[in-house]
């Protein structure tokens, strides 16, 4: 497993942790009312859940264990994998902190930055969906 | 393909079929009922992805003992165990749940969301030293032998 992949797939497992610790404060939130303050907590919940979860473990999973390009016999250019990885999560943490300053255009940026992490991984992949089998 | 991920990808897609039906039911107002939308995005996100990346990660990730054990996989036992319980118990109390309410919808759902959160936290310690290089995996492999 490279470099790139065990960080995209422990920084998912930190970002599930903290979303689910999370969302199990609101469902407890739902049963005993502790503040209805807790509810301003649901966006980085449902952020870090799909993005910051979900979506960068199988990015991180897919860049390990998806065929390597035939001619080279590596995982394409290294340096935009880095840029995949620091874009997908400063697009996460942006996006995460755009509710909580009003008037700034974090939101927007962030999602750019999550577009161009997925852009990226699309241009490092696309060449890997292939199949060993010549006949 | 061990039981322990067998079982996963299966209880994954009865969620998944589950998170369908719930779907379905959002869209008819007489079968409309409380908490119905987070109950719909929980079995699809939880019940369904959460649970078979969970599955096939158990399975795929280098560093798994091929000799299946409750011992050898307690913590993916674990995961299992209070994920499914956790979730489906959410399913069933949740729409019981309001402010005033009966104490005891209430005290399950609170159950719900531990049993969620040991799930996620005895995967995360089965599954984080299981992300290694090759390097540390041989090493690993040498150190065992």
């Amino acid at each position: 497993m490279t470099i790139i992949s065990r960080l995209m797939i422990r920084l998912s497992l930190v970002y599930l942790l903290i979303g689910l610790s999370i969302g199990v404060l609101l469902l407890i939130n739902k049963a005993w009312l502790i503040s209805p303050l807790l509810w301003f907590l649901l966006p980085i919940h449902i952020e870090f859940m799909i993005f910051g979860w979900i979506i960068q473990f199988t990015l991180g999973v897919a860049y390990w264990i998806l065929p390597r390009v035939l001619e080279t016999k590596g995982r394409g250019n290294v340096k935009l994998a880095w840029l995949m990885l620091a874009s997908v999560n400063t697009g996460i943490i942006l996006v995460t902190i755009s509710g909580y300053f009003p008037g700034n255009n974090f939101g927007f940026a962030g999602r750019i930055l999550e577009t161009l992490a997925v852009l990226l991984f699309i241009a490092l992949h696309w060449k890997r969906v292939v199949t060993y089998n010549r006949s | 393909m061990p039981l322990i991920t067998r079982l996963f990808i299966k209880s994954g897609l009865i969620f998944f079929f589950i998170s369908l039906l719930i779907g379905i039911a959002a869209q008819i107002q007489s079968l409309y009922f409380p908490a119905i939308i987070p109950l719909f995005w929980h079995t699809l996100m939880v019940g369904w992805i959460t649970q078979i990346i969970m599955g096939v990660s158990m399975w795929m990730f280098p560093g798994r003992k091929k000799e299946e054990s409750f011992q050898n996989q307690k913590w993916g036992w674990i995961t299992y165990v209070f994920l499914n319980t956790g979730l489906a118990l959410r399913v069933i109390v949740e729409p019981f749940v309001n402010v005033s309410g009966p104490e005891f919808w209430k005290m399950l759902l609170v159950i719900s969301a531990v049993f969620q959160f040991v799930a996620v936290c005895s995967y995360v310690i089965e599954i984080w030293p299981r992300v290694m290089s090759p390097k540390q995996r041989i090493k690993k492999k040498r150190a065992a032998s």
